[in-house]
């Protein structure tokens, strides 16, 4: 198992945002989940790259696990490519520097080495040579949020996590970042992603779990679980929505 | 004749604020930047920096300018005239800096942090390479307004006796008694000054500029 969550708990004051989450994902597996808005599903990413600290349960990267108390957090955090969905590119630095940065800074290559991969990793998200001397507020929202994934790629992770990469953007521009997305699940990127995209779970997911108040309440292939919702909640939000899905 | 008496003690005047800002201006400002980052973070320092530019923000120049110069002599410390006034013009100013640029970090939006840690950074890499560099650009424009303000404010070092140029021209109106030309002349001075610093700020600031 490349990931693996073990009754993972976390509340924020009076909320208790996550109520027990467990979940798995096979090396090379997609897996995408669906909720509605507060049932934990940022929170549950944001505790897999330890962002968020859980308080109580296990997670496991690669075998090791990573929520031990001699754990190292910016060791796990460099194997976990995190995309926002506010994207939260570096605003003072243009796309090459973006993608190089922790390339030189945290890994410690040198400049050419780290060149050479960041031209690697933006020309896998297509962002064209002609961008690469750009700032991020001279840039689309669908090219930024591309650039935050060509960053991610750069550090090698072995599991990508997307926080609703294409809530932000119109459906013109989350096309193009969507099938990025799908390009890297197809070569077999270990990925959980949090999107309300019914056509990319169909693609490009092999599995899709459904969150309700801090817990998992169905998992399954992505078509069952969105033609055939098996619990009440499911059946929420997939209502009616299963018929727009063009496949 | 007068143009000349004015021209020349004025000269010596100028030479010596200069002297007094040109030290005070990028010491005060390193250690406000300091001072700043220190007081944004946690823990003991963080405190320490805080009551640090509480005190010098609270203190009158005028009343810091008197402790340094008279009050530390009470210690057995003889400062001269000129190094008490830099000195205080350092604490004055990095307490305002400070508070600058303590905003300025705080401004910056959290999605900057949380993106630089997504990528394995420690605080300090963040801190580094992340926060500062948007956030000293943010506070520009606050710092070279402190640093108008010290051209101003290093006419109170007068009252300890440094011959800056307010103190040589005040001089040169009990001799001449003309008021008019002699402070219009260094108020022209001054302004000349500040607008040298507003003009060498604007390109600092066009230079780091971001792209939008």
């Amino acid at each position: 198992m490349m990931l693996r969550v073990e009754g993972l708990r976390k509340r924020y004051s009076d909320i208790e945002v996550l109520r027990g989450v467990d979940l798995e994902l096979r090396e090379g597996e997609t897996k995408v989940i669906m909720g509605p808005s507060g049932a934990g599903k940022s929170t549950l990413l944001k505790c897999i790259n330890l962002l968020v600290r859980p308080d109580s349960g296990k997670i496991f990267i690669d075998g090791e696990e990573i929520t031990s108390k001699n754990s190292d957090v910016y060791k796990v955090r460099q194997k976990i490519g995190f995309v926002f969905q506010e994207f939260n590119l570096f605003n003072h630095l243009t796309v090459m520097g973006n993608v190089t940065i922790g390339l030189t800074k945290v890994k410690g290559m040198s400049k050419s080495d780290a060149l050479l991969k960041a031209k690697e990793v933006l020309r896998a998200v297509r962002i064209g040579e002609e961008l690469w001397d750009r700032y991020p507020a001279q840039l689309s929202g669908g090219q930024k949020q591309r650039v935050a994934i060509a960053r991610a790629l750069a550090m090698d992770p072995i599991l990508m996590l997307y926080d609703e990469p294409t809530s932000a953007l119109d459906p013109q521009l989350s096309m193009e970042v969507l099938s990025v997305m799908r390009e890297l699940s197809k070569k077999g990127m270990t990925s959980l992603v949090v999107t309300h995209e019914l056509n990319f779970a169909i693609e490009a997911a092999n599995s899709m779990a459904v969150m309700y108040e801090g817990r998992i309440v169905e998992e399954g292939s992505p078509e069952e679980v969105i033609k055939n919702p098996k619990t009440a909640e499911a059946r929420a939000i997939f209502n009616g929505r299963s018929n727009y899905v063009l496949v | 004749m007068f143009w000349y008496d004015l021209a020349s003690s004025l000269l010596i005047g100028i030479i010596n604020t200069l002297e007094l800002l040109l030290i005070s201006a990028p010491l005060g400002t390193g250690l406000g930047i300091a001072v700043g980052i220190l007081s944004s973070r946690k823990g003991f320092l963080s405190i320490l920096a805080r009551a640090f530019s509480s005190i010098f923000r609270g203190f009158p120049l005028l009343v810091t300018l008197f402790i340094v110069f008279f009050g530390l002599a009470d210690f057995g410390i003889y400062l001269s005239p000129t190094a008490s006034a830099i000195i205080s013009f350092i604490l004055c100013s990095s307490a305002y800096i400070s508070e600058y640029v303590r905003g300025a970090i705080l401004s910056i939006d959290e999605g900057q942090s949380l993106a630089a840690k997504a990528i394995g950074m420690n605080e300090t890499q963040e801190f580094l390479h992340i926060i500062i560099p948007q956030a000293i650009r943010r506070a520009l424009p606050s710092i070279s307004n402190e640093i108008v303000y010290m051209v101003q404010y290093s006419s109170l070092a007068f009252a300890i006796g440094v011959q800056e140029i307010y103190s040589v021209a005040k001089s040169f109106n009990s001799l001449y008694f003309r008021p008019l030309e002699i402070f219009s002349t260094l108020a022209f001075i001054y302004l000349s000054m500040t607008a040298l610093v507003t003009l060498l700020f604007r390109k600092l600031t066009e230079r780091l500029r971001i792209p939008d």
